[in-house]
């Protein structure tokens, strides 16, 4: 072949491959949600369009930790074709701003790899403030007061309060907003070592379902001070 | 007139006091305030870096305040309404953008006073706040029978 | 208009003032860099020489602490946070103890997050410290 004619070809072929060029594009990435107070999970839709003419091989998708699975129905995405990542953040028990990446890598070279991220601000069905109460050996066996503070938007109408051990009682009372109570909780004595779990559970018109709550009541051990060493007299002459 | 406009610029100076003494102190029961929690409430925004958070953290509550205070006793007057002016528009805005990203983040406006406020009150506060430094712009800054404040 | 400027920028410069004061009155509290305060971190070698005196919390996720953790922690993560907690103040908790809570890495949120809720939800009287480096910093100095 002519060297012009090798030179014409490779230019050539420069041009087409640069014209058809893979471009995988996103309508968002990132997305935020507030889930409902309770919530197990967060769903996020991540959608995406090759707007390119090449077709574009998704070769992993990665999250950053293990509370998000993200789910692609398909590797490969044709000139045109639309798609999405869906991603699913188990809330657990977190409470405040979550925020958590995917990572996706495709051989689109002009972007070989996007960070997707997803926050979700999660607030807890209900509050405990203090989760523990405690007395210490031989202290006052005064009532001592939890808090329970209903999520931002759930109605709590009322509260059933069952302790663990029968040595601590516990009496409900209104608190000073709606959708605060607050549990007194005193020990028969605390002469003895006890420990009791209080089990929480809100109204069931409140949303929660079968969920039930829990903090601690404890009355702590004697801690005995270490014995002294006995003195030692000197023999006698 | 001029006393309606003398009261609504105690009022919202005193507002502005407020604003900014619940995010520096507790009444119930007294104590400052760590300020790394107001860093906290701004970061959660994530618009600022977390350097930034804290020095607004730091900063913020004190502007507020000596603006309220100016307002009060009718010092610095002008640049006092000009910078809360500035403050509310942010306020406002960033709660919106918040509100619209589907965010529901307590907007430390009152510190955590305003904790128990839906976005809707918030809302209502704030564009109230804000009519009414327009107004004392527009009408409260320099009374026409008096002569003007003296510059500092 | 420079009137107005003038009052602006007096304003803007005297509330630098007491907000400097603040600064230097929580400086321990006060972190630049991260959410988590400098007086709420601790080193590993000092972590370490608090013996039994120190509670060792490990706020990964489970998997990670099934594969390894500093002896004697306890899983304590945001995970499983209304079942675990119960369980540590139960059977683990003491309030003379120092309790140390660490995740996988300086860059890792969850032990500050888990700091947070056990000062501030579960009001914890103890000293309460995030270990510096975390999991990692720990595993540098493994003997």
């Amino acid at each position: 072949m002519h060297l012009p004619t090798k030179v014409l070809l490779g230019a050539a072929f420069l041009c087409v491959s640069t014209v058809a060029q893979a471009e995988l594009t996103w309508e968002k990435i990132e997305l935020e949600q507030s889930p409902p107070p309770g919530a197990e999970s967060a769903v996020f839709a991540f959608q995406y369009q090759n707007k390119g003419d090449k077709p574009i091989h998704i070769s992993n998708v990665r999250t950053s930790c293990g509370c998000t699975t993200a789910a692609l129905k398909k590797n490969d995405v044709a000139p045109g074709e639309k798609g999405e990542i869906v991603a699913t953040l188990k809330i657990g028990d977190h409470s405040g701003l979550q925020q958590k990446t995917v990572t996706v890598d495709t051989d689109d070279t002009a972007h070989p790899q996007t960070i997707l991220t997803l926050k979700a601000t999660v607030t807890q069905f209900l509050e405990l403030q203090p989760a523990l109460v405690y007395w210490q050996a031989n202290e006052d066996p005064k009532p001592k007061t939890i808090v329970a503070k209903a999520g931002k938007g759930v109605t709590m109408k009322s509260l059933e309060v069952t302790s663990s051990a029968p040595e601590f009682t516990t009496k409900v009372e209104p608190g000073s907003t709606a959708g605060e109570f607050k549990i007194n909780v005193t020990p028969r004595d605390t002469a003895h070592q006890l420990n009791a779990n209080l089990s929480i559970k809100p109204d069931s018109a409140a949303g929660a379902g079968t969920k039930v709550f829990t903090a601690t009541a404890r009355v702590m051990p004697l801690v005995m001070p270490p014995p002294t060493p006995a003195p030692t007299t000197a023999p006698k002459a | 007139m001029k006393f309606v406009w003398r009261t609504l610029g105690l009022l919202v100076g005193a507002v502005f006091v407020f604003a900014g003494l619940t995010k520096i102190v507790d009444f119930q029961p007294f104590r400052f305030l760590d300020p790394m929690e107001l860093a906290r409430d701004i970061d959660n925004y994530k618009i600022l870096p977390w350097t930034l958070s804290v020095w607004l953290a730091l900063y913020l509550p004190w502007l507020e305040i000596l603006c309220g205070l100016a307002l009060i006793f009718r010092r610095l007057y002008s640049g006092a309404i000009a910078l809360v002016l500035g403050l509310m528009i942010v306020f406002i805005g960033a709660s919106l953008a918040a509100k619209a990203r589907g965010i529901d983040i307590t907007c430390g406006c009152f510190g955590h006073v305003s904790d128990q406020l839906s976005f809707a009150w918030h809302m209502v506060l704030d564009f109230a706040i804000l009519g009414a430094l327009v107004g004392l712009w527009f009408c409260g800054r320099r009374p026409q029978s008096e002569p003007a404040e003296t510059p500092l | 208009m420079r009137s107005l400027l003038r009052q602006s920028l007096l304003l803007l410069g005297l509330a630098c003032l007491p907000a400097a004061g603040q600064a230097l009155y929580f400086h321990d509290k006060v972190s630049w860099q991260s959410r988590i305060a400098e007086a709420d971190m601790i080193e590993v070698d000092l972590a370490r020489s608090w013996g039994v005196e120190a509670i060792w919390i490990d706020a990964r996720p489970a998997v990670d602490f099934d594969r390894d953790h500093v002896p004697g922690a306890i899983l304590l993560n945001e995970d499983r946070w209304n079942e675990l907690l119960p369980q540590f103040l139960q059977e683990q908790w003491s309030p003379e103890k120092k309790i140390v809570v660490y995740c996988s890495s300086e860059s890792c949120n969850l032990a500050g997050d888990v700091a947070r809720r056990l000062r501030d939800e579960a009001k914890l009287p103890n000293q309460i410290r995030v270990l510096k480096g975390g999991w990692e910093g720990w595993l540098k100095t493994r003997k």
